[in-house]
């Protein structure tokens, strides 16, 4: 392990921890405050979609294809192993069966 | 606690299979088994990891991937604020632990129950939380001992994994018909910024910022358009 992978973990731990106990000290007071709730509510699912985004930004067809079939495999399970097992299975055939876009 | 550390079994089966994947993929990104492990142990944060991870394979920038990490944890505040009232004759110490083993699912487990019957608090949780960070831990060091002996994954589309449980954690995030507009302008405004060059991980701060604004923007206009 390299110097960086050591302090990945040690500054998302650092954060990590750091939210819950911000989360303890501040308690009903961060739940009342209407402006952070919203960004509360509103940030991880914009942050998410956001990587999608850059992920199939430069993509190429083929990408966008099996991008398309997870989201349906999400919709109809939503389940995260389920939806990276047959996303990976359908890149890797398209790939296999030389279906090049 | 008993009661706890059983309860939520069938729930860490589900975990079990993410962290598995999880571990895969996180050592073909370098870590080492034992460096899943110790990541999954002092983090306990699975969403967090996966897209921590992710960054720092693609652009190798340890700040980046972090803070992309810890801001999708944001939700905890919330969680942890939301179980001030369960905690509140816990000694100080068994706080502190709590709140690190608290995982969505016990959280949520542990909300459901105390809403039926008072007396399961603490304990449940404490109980149902030393089960959850154990499989969890264990998962992903297993899924990264199996990662590290498999070929390098990469060349066969690896990387579409990440974006596949991107795709899936999105929509397990989807709270309706409101989400729609945001999504879209931080999907496209996203995009646009890397046409146009900018850093991926500048990219998605800002597209994440535009759609919490259009957000903001559409509450706002409901909330006015409410008033008499």
């Amino acid at each position: 392990m390299t110097l960086d992978h050591w302090l990945l973990i040690a500054l998302l731990a650092v954060g990590a921890y750091g939210l819950r106990l911000a989360g303890l000290i501040g308690g009903q007071a961060i739940l009342q405050n209407a402006k952070l709730k919203t960004l509360l509510d509103d940030l991880p699912g914009c942050l998410i979609v956001a990587l999608v985004a850059t992920s199939l930004a430069d993509a190429s067809p083929l990408t966008w294809i099996a991008a398309a079939f997870a989201l349906l495999v999400a919709i109809l399970t939503n389940n995260v192993v389920i939806t990276m097992a047959l996303g990976f299975a359908a890149i890797f055939g398209m790939q296999y069966f030389g279906v090049g876009i | 606690m008993k009661q706890g550390f059983y309860s939520i079994l069938p729930f860490a089966i589900g975990a079990a299979a993410y962290g598995f994947a999880f571990g895969i993929l996180a050592a073909q990104t370098g870590y080492p088994w034992w460096g899943v492990a110790l990541m999954s142990f002092s983090v306990h944060a699975g969403s967090s990891q996966i897209v921590a991870v992710e960054r720092f394979a693609v652009d190798g920038l340890v700040v980046g991937a972090a803070l992309a990490g810890v801001a999708l944890n944001l939700r905890y505040l919330g969680i942890i604020a939301s179980l001030s009232a369960i905690l509140k004759e816990t000694p100080l110490w068994q706080k502190l632990i709590a709140i690190h083993i608290t995982g969505d699912e016990n959280w949520a487990l542990t909300m459901a129950r105390h809403a039926k019957d008072p007396k399961i608090g603490a304990a449940f949780l404490i109980g149902s939380g030393i089960t959850m960070i154990t499989v969890w831990t264990t998962s992903t060091a297993l899924g990264a001992l199996l990662g590290q002996q498999m070929p390098d994954l990469a060349s066969y589309g690896l990387g579409f994994a990440f974006t596949a449980a991107f795709i899936a954690m999105a929509r397990a995030m989807w709270r309706g018909p409101r989400n729609l507009m945001p999504w879209a302008a931080t999907f496209l405004f996203t995009i646009l910024l890397v046409k146009l060059g900018v850093e991926s991980a500048y990219a998605i701060l800002l597209g994440s910022l535009a759609g919490v604004a259009v957000a903001a923007l559409l509450r706002r206009q409901e909330n006015t358009g409410e008033l008499p």
